[in-house]
């Protein structure tokens, strides 16, 4: 079992990732491509200032007016992108099978973001089932996406500890994560991938078209 | 057209009028209007309080209006003004005024050969149009009249015309059409809800416009008859020259724009838009201004773009006497060209101002009037030739088509000059 | 997903119930497939594929924030009660959806696209209900008042049925005001090849004719070239482009800028209105494939900023008291104008009191949008 999900259900999830969110992208273009006026509004210019003030924590109006949001959300999503790419053991297993192998980070700091984001998740659960605006405009997906970030760390952490059949708890991991990239092409979650995009019209048509700002 | 053949080709130059001289003279002086043939030049002066009169070549009318405006020479070169007095408006024409007097006079309009002269008229909240001096006799109280056409002739007049009296915020009244052509005073029997794009063939026999049956659905219609199909949108019609039957115009089908004559797509292509679609004078080729794409103007010439495009805007197309060649006005990065058969004239020279060019009877040379630092001059092939002016009007080929007449301002004097085509 | 209960009465508005009564369940599908397939592309596709359902746009809407939070009102909610489920169920929806939806796009979102700028994706709430605007207008769900507005824009060319000797009969006599505060002046009309053409709103010959007159007297003090068409093609504003009638909208700001051409001008100077800057400056031309407008607009803002600042004009009285400003949407927000406003603000008033927030940030004034006319 534990060969099938390392190898090749891991190479299934890799190649459906790719080749998934270069389709979404490339969907995304053609159709951005036939509305005509969306490449003449584009500017370098204005996308990458919009982009500077969205990836910095605290560098729009927004942010500031929301602290503590806005430290969550930024940890949450640091934490989960950065911990699954740098954790010590994922290294291993990527070095193992292509001789490939850069800077890990300690097990106990990726302890502590992996608590990090599994906190996140429960507040952004707790979000979805208290905030009346957000709760209003929430369906069974939502609840799904959120358990499908949620599981790797959770499985991922229980493994590293140990806590139940090691063995199984790796397997479950394992599965786990591969769904999550799985689905990040084909569900919300490609907000991932269309968080750039999205942000760089937005801030061209305000800056470059209508001469203001988006931050 | 008037007889080009009896202006005077032959004086080199002619000063005409000092204007400095009238800035002194008068309390005002509004901006200058010249005869066709170049031999008057015209402004409307203030002459005291509420008092305003003529200047024509330095002599004022003998009557002096309380208000004065729209001064406008015929074809033939008579000076019309619209005027009013005690409340009342009519038409001034050489000084002499129309019999009749209206609550409201606009829009002056001449037969080519500038002998009719037409305006609107209001007369006891009824609108209609006076033709020399006749108002249309018409069965309905017409509520409005957007625009209206003259043909060539000056014999038919066509308005579109608000027939049918509508209440505040009638909805239902209105798309039941309260709008209609009325031709010679003779509304057609179907209303529309909305009528646009008026256009009389050459011979004046036949009447287009644009109609609009509900939102977003539009179509033409021809002396009445509507075309058979109806589209998304479209733009104003054009008749064939020499053929009253033909009738091309933009139409608008899933989100592009087609070129269509009498109801079939002429134009396989669809473009972002289609603008101006103008015949060649034998009426075997048609010219458009289009955009190939979002900010991608040029010309398309039978449906063929030009390769050369333009960011801005492209104004309307010109065909040359034999057809062969087409000329536009473009716009990019804020700068106006000249522009034939996709080339940019005068080695890429550009303009503030480009006024519509005339081709030489041979195609060779394209002449227009062109704006550079507040300055104006004439152009030849793109380049500024001759004198700068501080006033200029559009050049005029001889009949003959060897002598161009250049009407301009210099040194606050109005020069009538003639110049052989050929030392441009 | 359920709808959201909106705890409000139904809107009463003869024309839209009157359509709600003739919709067909064949022709709604119709026209939102339509809309959807041929009209909109990767943004639409994008925006709903990439919302996260987070909710943080709520706070950018002045409707839900002066509805005590009222979650019918946040951004995120009028897109999950119109468009979302058009999307879900491919245009199969009945008429009384129809109806909440125009109720939703035309009188509960001002298109102020405050919601873009605090969505964290710059997702633009405001484009998906100027959509579903569109959708409505094509199925003639339109409130009555707006719709008679967009007659009179089709039918005239101009917002208010004025007709053409009232505008040219109207700028005779306020030239004759304008002469009351400067003797020289001079409304000149059509006057071919002047430096600016000067355009209004509908409203401004109906019922505000003095500021006519007052334009009269400034361009003189100033000492422009101007001019102002007697044709139609007078009128920046556009509430066909509010209402979701594009063609009407483009036919309305293409004879604008074709007047300006005409009288071959070098700029459009117009009044204060705002969504007759949108509509003249981004939305007609855009649907004209204009970049932008063939020939350039200046907003009042920017036009009075500059005769103030290079001392063409100046300010023989300041106003008294404290005076504040509501930014508008249309020229702030989404015209950059700001700092320009606040520059006239202090040189025409003695006591500028700034509201906050202020800005881009502004609250929409809530008239926006074409609820109320202007
Ligand atoms: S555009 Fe303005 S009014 Fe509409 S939902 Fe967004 S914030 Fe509210
Ligand atoms: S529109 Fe933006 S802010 Fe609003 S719910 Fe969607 S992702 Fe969140």
């Amino acid at each position: 079992m534990y060969e099938l999900v390392r190898g090749p259900l891991a190479w299934a999830a890799f190649i459906i990732f790719i080749a998934g969110s270069l389709y979404r992208i490339i969907y995304m273009l053609a159709g951005c491509k036939k509305e005509k006026i969306v490449f003449p509004h584009m500017s370098l210019k204005h996308s990458l200032a919009s982009l500077v003030h969205w990836v910095i924590p605290f560098n729009n109006q927004y942010m500031k007016q929301r602290p503590a949001f806005t430290i969550v959300t930024f940890a949450f999503h640091i934490c989960l992108v950065v911990t699954p790419i740098f954790l010590l053991a994922h290294i291993i297993l990527w070095d193992e099978s292509w001789n490939i192998s850069w800077w890990s980070m300690s097990d106990t700091i990726a302890d502590y973001m992996t608590i990090i984001v599994i906190a996140g998740c429960i507040f952004f659960l707790y979000r979805r089932l208290t905030d009346p605006v957000v709760k209003n405009v929430t369906d069974a997906s939502d609840y799904l996406l959120l358990a499908i970030t949620a599981l790797p760390f959770i499985t991922g952490f229980i493994a590293y500890h140990q806590w139940f059949d090691y063995k199984t708890m790796l397997i479950i991991h394992i599965l786990a994560g591969e769904i999550m990239l799985i689905a990040i092409p084909f569900t919300r979650l490609s907000h991932m991938l269309f968080f750039v995009f999205t942000r760089a019209y937005f801030g061209s048509e305000q800056g470059h078209v209508k001469h203001s700002k988006d931050w | 057209m008037p007889d080009l053949g009896n202006w005077d080709w032959k004086s080199k130059e002619k000063m005409i009028a000092d204007t400095a001289e009238w800035k002194a003279r008068f309390e005002d002086v509004w901006e200058p209007y010249v005869s066709p043939d170049g031999e008057k030049i015209a402004s409307i002066v203030k002459i005291g309080e509420g008092e305003f009169n003529v200047c024509v070549n330095g002599e004022t009318w003998e009557e002096p209006y309380e208000k004065l405006w729209y001064s406008r020479f015929s074809p033939d070169g008579r000076l019309t003004v619209l005027a009013s007095k005690d409340m009342e408006w009519t038409m001034a024409v050489d000084g002499k005024a129309w019999e009749n007097s209206y609550e409201y006079i606009w829009d002056t309009k001449f037969s080519a050969d500038g002998k009719v002269i037409a305006a609107t008229v209001k007369q006891d909240d009824v609108y209609g149009i006076a033709v020399d001096e006749k108002t249309w006799e018409c069965s309905k109280e017409l509520q409005s009249i957007a625009s209206y056409v003259i043909s060539p002739d000056g014999k038919t007049v066509a308005a579109i015309a608000q027939t049918v009296p509508l209440g505040q915020a009638d909805l239902e009244g209105f798309l039941k059409g309260t709008w209609s052509v009325v031709v010679n005073g003779k509304p057609w029997q179907n209303n529309f809800v909305d009528l646009y794009g008026l256009t009389i063939s050459n011979d004046g026999k036949k009447i287009a416009a644009e109609y609009r049956a509900a939102i977003c659905d539009y179509g033409i219609v021809v002396n009445g008859a509507p075309w058979e199909t109806t589209a998304g949108c479209t733009w104003e019609p054009v008749f064939h020259p020499n053929n009253n039957d033909v009738v091309t115009a933009p139409v608008r089908q899933g989100g592009r724009w087609f070129l269509a004559t009498n109801g079939t797509f002429v134009w396989d292509k669809g473009f972002t838009n289609i603008l101006y679609q103008t015949y060649s004078p034998d009426g075997e080729r048609i010219a458009a201004t289009v955009a190939t794409s979002f900010a991608k103007w040029t010309v398309a010439v039978d449906g063929q773009p030009w390769r050369t495009k333009f960011g801005e805007c492209v104004l309307q197309p010109y065909f040359n006497p034999d057809g062969t060649k087409v000329a536009a006005i473009a716009k990019d990065r804020g700068f106006w060209f000249l522009v034939v058969d996709g080339t940019v004239l005068g080695d890429g020279a550009y303009y503030d101002n480009i006024w519509p060019p005339v081709f030489s009877p041979d195609g060779d040379k394209v002449i227009c009037k062109v704006e550079k630092h507040g300055k104006y001059a004439i152009a030849v092939n793109g380049k500024i030739w001759g004198s700068k002016y501080e006033a200029l009007w559009d050049p005029v080929i001889s009949p003959d088509g060897t002598k161009v007449l250049i009407r301009g301002i210099e040194d606050k004097k109005y020069y009538r000059r003639i110049v052989p085509l050929a030392s441009m | 997903m359920k709808p959201t209960i909106a705890k409000r009465e139904p809107v009463v508005d003869d024309a839209m119930d009157q359509t709600e009564a003739k919709l067909r369940p064949e022709q709604i599908q119709k026209v939102i497939n339509e809309v959807i397939d041929k009209e909109t592309g990767g943004r639409l596709w994008t925006y709903v594929n990439t919302c996260i359902h987070c909710g943080l746009c709520a706070e950018a809407c002045q409707w839900y924030l002066s509805n005590d939070r009222d979650v019918s009102y946040a951004p995120v909610t009028k897109i999950k009660d119109t468009i979302w489920v058009m999307l879900k169920n491919k245009g199969a929806v009945d008429a009384a959806f129809i109806k909440r939806c125009a109720e939703i796009a035309y009188t509960e979102c001002n298109l102020c696209r405050r919601c873009g700028m605090y969505c964290p994706f710059g997702i633009d709430i405001a484009y998906m209900l100027l959509v579903v605007r569109r959708i409505c207008a094509k199925l003639d769900m339109v409130p009555l008042y707006l719709q008679d507005t967009v007659h009179s824009h089709a039918a005239t060319m101009n917002q208010m049925w004025v007709k053409p000797d009232e505008w040219i009969d109207t700028l005779q006599w306020q030239e004759e005001e304008g002469q009351g505060y400067v003797p020289s002046a001079r409304l000149p009309l059509e006057k071919e090849g002047a430096e600016i053409m000067y355009s209004v709103i509908g409203p401004e010959p109906k019922f505000l004719a003095q500021l006519l007159g007052n334009i009269t007297a400034i361009m003189k003090v100033a000492g422009l070239d101007w001019t102002m068409p007697a044709t139609a093609g007078w009128d920046n504003s556009n509430m066909a482009m509010y209402s979701g009638d594009f063609e009407v909208m483009a036919r309305v700001e293409r004879l604008h800028h074709e007047t300006a051409q005409r009288l071959k001008v070098k700029k459009i100077v117009m009044g204060e209105c705002g969504h007759a800057f949108r509509g003249a400056e981004y939305d007609g031309p855009t649907w004209m494939g204009w970049m932008k407008p063939p020939i350039p607009i200046v907003h009042a803002i920017s036009f009075y900023y500059d005769l103030i600042k290079s001392g063409r004009i100046k300010i023989a009285k300041k106003a008294e008291g404290p005076i504040t400003v509501q930014d508008p949407c249309n020229v702030i927000r989404n015209g950059g104008l700001g700092d320009k406003l606040r520059y006239i603000m202090n040189a025409v008033c003695a006591e500028f009191v700034d509201v906050t927030p202020n800005k881009r940030h502004n609250y929409c004034c809530n008239e926006g949008g074409g609820v109320i006319n202007c």
